[in-house]
């Protein structure tokens, strides 16, 4: 059933024209100057260490590398980052262990 | 966004967790998917994870580092309980913290002072008095004061010679200023009493301002004759005023002159010597204006003059001496003008005795002698002038 729902929903986003982060559960990164990085949407912290933060994500895996991380807060759906970010990659669309 | 105010109204604790990393890392995901958001979450160098949870959300912690094998270390706790908590602990102290600013706060709601700006007339006992019955005095809450305005009024109405009051409240300190009423000066006490006539003499005009007319125009009335009386009303409504009024009449005046033929008058010739000295203390060096006294009769004017050094008079001087020859001259007058001359006199010394506003309405030379020098005349003046004279009333007799 989940499948159907997911079907429905996308139709619904497609048809109201409504963004996919709001709808779909997309993850949605938000990057304010070299500083902040606000990831929404994420699925769940797999790694975090001073140099790298690893989160799973519903399309799939979100590195975010730097110098000095912090996570200044992180909730369910949501973990802002501070510190100086290098750049973040995503690692296809499969599931992974922390590497 | 990080919630700051919600995590210092719930308490907050920065932990430091003790575990395998991995199971620290596992820590991490579960609580971030239990709902627990952390904040500041900083990877040591040693591997170990610091961060900081509100206090309910650390008590739920418990169970997911139970489960991973962990633990944790508090580092710091913050927050309104954990403040409340010492705030209990150390009761004394912040009890006499608030006993201070309460106390503070009553002492600066208090009148600490009431200055009162010296008045002439009005001692500052008295103003003191009006104004502590209005409230107004020291150590009076200022809360119960009325509004300056209406203290000035009541403080007014208790103060019968004040024009004007100001009450002003500056902090803890009532400044009251107050403005005298003018005064018309009291009006002399009086008993009651008559006007009776100074002299012999026929009423010219009498008007009374208070008390009954006894006496008519064309009147002849002697001296000591009641002119307005004071006694008004008739048998038990009889009563004793004080009589006042204007009551003019011709009296008859007469006087002997005697006027010589012969004057002295005293003249400057305008032969003069100056002489100068020089003044040391109380000696005196004379400069100029040597060769004796020149003049048999003479004046003698002198300036003295001290020298002054900045504001400071000194002990010596200059003294300038004038003298004047002065020479007596007699002059002749005829008769007439000796005649006129005394009679001259005689008017000055009778508008003098009778008062300013009489009026001399006649003269009459009665008899009039020239012989040894001089001139001898009678003359009668007759004279409109004010007669009455107070006496007072001796009740119940008069």
């Amino acid at each position: 059933m989940p499948h159907v729902g997911r079907k429905l929903r996308k139709w619904t986003a497609h048809l109201l024209d409504l963004p996919g982060d709001v709808t779909l559960g997309l993850p949605r990164v938000t990057l304010i100057g070299r500083m902040w990085l606000l990831v929404e949407n994420h699925a769940g912290v797999l790694h975090f260490s001073s140099r790298r933060l690893t989160l799973s994500t519903s399309h799939g895996v979100l590195e975010i590398d730097g110098r000095n991380l912090v996570i200044r807060m992180i909730g369910a759906a949501e973990v802002i980052v501070e510190g100086e970010i290098d750049g973040f990659r995503f690692h296809g669309g499969a599931f992974q262990d922390s590497p | 966004m990080d919630g700051s105010w919600r995590l210092w109204a719930h308490g907050f604790v920065r932990v430091r967790l003790i575990g395998e990393s991995d199971n620290a890392q596992a820590v991490l995901r579960e609580a971030a998917a239990a709902g627990m958001p952390l904040y500041r979450v900083r990877a040591e160098p040693d591997e170990g994870l610091t961060f900081v949870l509100s206090a309910p959300d650390f008590l739920r912690l418990r169970r997911i580092l139970r489960r991973h094998r962990c633990r944790v270390r508090i580092v710091t706790k913050g927050g309104f309980p954990f403040l409340r908590k010492r705030i209990v602990r150390r009761k004394a102290l912040i009890l006499s913290a608030l006993l201070f600013v309460a106390a503070l706060a009553a002492a600066s709601s208090l009148v600490w002072e009431v200055r009162i700006e010296p008045s002439e007339h009005i001692s500052k006992e008295e103003i003191r008095a009006a104004a502590a019955a209005e409230g107004v005095r020291r150590f009076q809450w200022i809360a119960r004061l009325d509004e300056p305005q209406d203290l000035a009024r009541r403080i007014a109405a208790r103060l019968p010679d004040a024009a004007w009051v100001g009450v002003d409240r500056h902090g803890t300190m009532i400044t009251i200023k107050v403005v005298e009423a003018r005064k018309p000066d009291p009006r002399p006490l009086e008993n009651p009493r008559d006007l009776v006539a100074k002299t012999d003499a026929v009423i010219t005009r009498i008007v009374a301002e208070n008390g009954r007319p006894v006496v008519r125009r064309h009147e002849r009335v002697r001296k000591g004759d009641v002119l307005i009386s004071g006694v008004i009303g008739t048998d038990e409504r009889r009563q004793a005023v004080v009589a006042k009024g204007e009551v003019r009449g011709l009296v008859w005046h007469e006087y002997e002159i005697v006027s010589p033929l012969v004057r002295k008058a005293k003249t400057y010739t305008g032969n003069r010597k100056d002489r100068l000295w020089l003044v040391i203390g109380n000696r005196a060096l004379r400069l100029t204006g040597y060769g004796g006294e020149p003049f048999a009769k003479s004046d003698i004017r002198s300036e003295y003059a001290p020298w002054r050094l900045l504001r400071w008079e000194l002990p010596l001087g200059t003294l300038r001496e004038r003298e004047l020859e002065v020479a007596f001259e007699e002059v002749r007058v005829t008769v007439a003008e000796a005649k006129e001359a005394g009679l001259a006199r005689a008017r000055e010394e009778l508008l003098a005795k009778a008062g300013e506003d009489a009026r001399i309405l006649h003269e009459k030379i009665l008899h009039e002698e020239a012989g040894n020098g001089k001139v001898k005349v009678k003359v009668l003046f007759e004279v409109d002038q004010p007669i009455a004279e107070e006496r007072p009333i001796v009740w119940p007799s008069a």
